[in-house]
């Protein structure tokens, strides 16, 4: 899966096929291929038969809604999601990072950057492994080169995201992070106004490693710098 | 106060206290009248006919005597015998027993002769009369006691104070009973007009079955009407932002896509920048529209202080990638209140008012946001540097699409207003005027908690 030489699989779940058509010629020079399928069952069929680097969902669509082909989505994969939404819908946007997307971008949007968006979040999924090749603190471990993290020996399903965000923590532990610096990690992208993707995103990770029997580690907030990561006791 | 609590209780009690004015006065009239027929009566006559009856038949005489007596209203007379019981065996009132045993030392001198006129002796309202065998009798006339015997009873005063007080306390609860409902009725009334949809009164005055109930029952069908309208119409507000916004999408690809095959023309930038703002333009109207319909979230408790931090920062931040000349926004506070809202509002409300200030500054200008409380009142100053605005202009500022002459043709027409909307929906007003230095200064006022 190299972007330079190789084509990259892209699903789209829009009903707009006229978009879809416009954008599949539009993607198409920066080696994105695109797969659209009109509806959530389709797509979620579409993905289970064919292998697909990254998903565009939409989060208005007829039949089963995007959140809940979202949900299904991230019952059995890891793969990056971009959620569609409508500007100015707050509640919609958050609720898609809620429940696992990895990135949003309001519609209409700009192709250029949601061409940005997608090679941002592709690169992270290339970088090349750090020196080390294992993190940890307390309980929590991290292995970046298999992408593979656990809590007190038992695995841990991240998405590409949080995996990402969690590293950025681990490798400075009890130092603050800003948030600009983990949108630029974790995103691939610099982190906008009113930007809350990131905050959701650590709300997730402290609910999966809360889940997962770890309380001594804790992500904490420092207000208007960013996160760090408490060692435990 | 001219509560409808108010005045059905002093009516009420009005009557109620006229009317037992007016028994009173009745029953002093008629124990009146007792008195004057019992001053003018002819006792002489009367005690004549016993004696003459006691003398001829002894006590049975006087028994027949005083049956065949021919009634009076106001005038009763009894005739106690020496054990002081009435010889018709009628209940004696406890005035004349106490008369009767403190005139005892009245009696007769033993050895007075019977028939002798002198065994007459009139002692007002007592008289006794001595029979044959020696038997002392009292007649006593009396008026005929009225119920209620206001005019004897010394503790009249005392029971028109308790009257006054029970039925006071009687017409308050009566009028409770009506006006408790009409409020509820009125608060619920109130709430629907503040937004509170979801607001009933089935389960509390609807259950009456009388008129108020009937009452609650159609508020609550006219509240299901209205929750249902302002259901259909956020629903049809989404649907024109999802087919408004759907071409507007495809435009921009399609654009791209043109500006791949001809090359950078900047009639492309044109139309990417139009189209931009119809976008913006789209959301400002869904955001407005959906500030007047129904809140779905709850309110929280909002530091005042930390939300504008985070707004003047985004805001800095825009200015900065927009590339405004050097305009940034600089906060200072003179208080922290909280209170309690809806923090998205309040965002975009100080948002707007901030966009709006920039927007109008100088190249370099500062636009000040200060933030202070007056007792129960935070204040949220805004002043920027501009040329301020047209005083006939001030009241209109916050209308939705009001464009003052001399605005700069880059804002949507809605971002004041949506500022207002906002601020009225967290219960505070925002009002604007030029200030001394020439900018147009801004002021939101917020109840604290």
């Amino acid at each position: 899966m190299n972007m330079d030489h190789h084509t990259t699989n892209v699903i789209l779940i829009d009903d707009d096929r006229e978009l879809g058509v416009m954008l599949t010629d539009f993607l198409r020079p920066d080696r994105l291929e695109l797969t659209v399928c009109g509806s959530g069952e389709d797509g979620l069929e579409c993905l289970a038969s064919g292998n697909f680097d990254l998903v565009i969902l939409d989060i208005m669509l007829p039949g089963i809604s995007g959140l809940d082909a979202l949900k299904q989505i991230r019952r059995t994969s890891d793969v990056p999601v971009i959620m569609l939404t409508a500007r100015g819908d707050d509640m919609d946007r958050i609720i898609g990072l809620e429940f696992g997307a990895d990135d949003y971008l309001a519609k209409p949007f700009n192709p250029r950057e949601l061409v940005a968006r997608i090679k941002a979040i592709l690169r992270r999924s290339q970088r090349e492994a750090p020196e080390s090749d294992r993190l940890k603190l307390g309980e929590i471990e991290l292995q970046p080169r298999t992408r593979r993290a656990s809590v007190g020996g038992d695995a841990l399903r991240l998405t590409g995201t949080e995996f990402e965000i969690l590293r950025c923590l681990l490798e400075t532990p009890g130092e603050v992070v800003s948030k600009e610096q983990l949108s630029e990690r974790a995103l691939g992208r610099r982190l906008l106004p009113y930007d809350r993707s990131i905050d959701t995103h650590i709300s997730n990770l402290r609910g999966k490693l809360e889940q997962a029997g770890n309380h001594k580690e804790s992500i904490q907030n420092q207000r208007g710098v960013g996160y760090l990561l408490i060692p435990g006791e | 106060m001219r509560s409808l609590l108010i005045r059905i209780f002093l009516s009420f009690w009005l009557i109620i206290a006229i009317t037992i004015g007016i028994a009173a006065v009745a029953g002093f009239y008629y124990s009146e009248r007792s008195r004057v027929a019992f001053e003018n009566f002819e006792h002489g006559d009367t005690i004549l006919e016993a004696s003459v009856a006691l003398d001829k038949n002894g006590r049975d005489g006087l028994v027949q005597w005083l049956k065949n007596l021919p009634g009076t209203r106001n005038i009763t007379i009894y005739v106690l015998d020496e054990k002081r019981r009435d010889i018709l065996g009628r209940r004696i009132p406890g005035y004349i027993a106490r008369m009767v045993s403190r005139h005892r030392h009245h009696l007769p001198p033993p050895g007075m002769r019977p028939h002798d006129p002198r065994n007459l002796r009139r002692a007002r309202p007592l008289s006794q009369l001595v029979s044959a065998d020696g038997q002392v009798y009292t007649l006593i006339v009396s008026p005929t006691p009225h119920p209620p015997y206001w005019g004897h009873v010394p503790v009249s005063s005392l029971l028109f104070v308790v009257a006054l007080i029970v039925s006071g306390i009687v017409s308050y609860l009566l009028a409770r009973a009506i006006a408790n409902p009409i409020r509820k009725l009125r608060d619920a009334t109130v709430s629907l007009a503040d937004g509170k949809l979801d607001v009933r009164v089935g389960t509390s005055v609807g259950k009456r079955r009388d008129e108020l109930g009937m009452l609650a029952r159609d508020f609550d069908s006219m509240a299901d009407k209205l929750a249902r309208a302002a259901a259909q119409q956020t629903e049809l507000s989404q649907n024109i932002s999802h087919e408004l916004r759907s071409p507007l999408a495809r435009m921009r690809v399609a654009l791209e896509l043109a500006k791949r095959k001809a090359g950078d023309l900047s009639e492309f930038d044109r139309i990417n920048a139009e189209a931009e703002r119809l976008d913006k333009l789209i959301g400002q109207i869904l955001h407005y529209t959906r500030l007047d319909s129904n809140p779905q979230k709850e309110p929280v408790q909002i530091n005042v202080g930390d939300l504008i931090t985070e707004v003047v920062d985004n805001v800095n931040y825009e200015c900065k990638s927009d590339g405004i000349d050097g305009v940034s926004v600089e906060a200072s506070f003179d208080a922290s209140p909280t209170m309690h809202g809806y923090p998205d509002a309040l965002i975009s409300a100080v948002e707007n008012i901030l966009r709006n200030a920039v927007r109008h500054s100088p190249p370099n200008g500062a636009v000040n946001i200060r933030l202070s409380q007056e007792g129960a009142t935070a204040k949220i100053e805004i002043l920027d540097q501009g040329k301020g605005v047209d005083d006939a202009d001030l009241p209109r500022l916050f209308e939705p699409f009001y464009r003052t002459k001399e605005a700069p043709d880059t804002g949507t027409g809605l971002g004041l207003a949506i500022a207002a909307r906002a601020i009225r929906l967290n219960g505070g007003k925002v009002t604007a005027e030029n200030s001394d230095e020439g900018g147009l200064r801004v002021l939101i006022k917020l109840p604290v908690s």
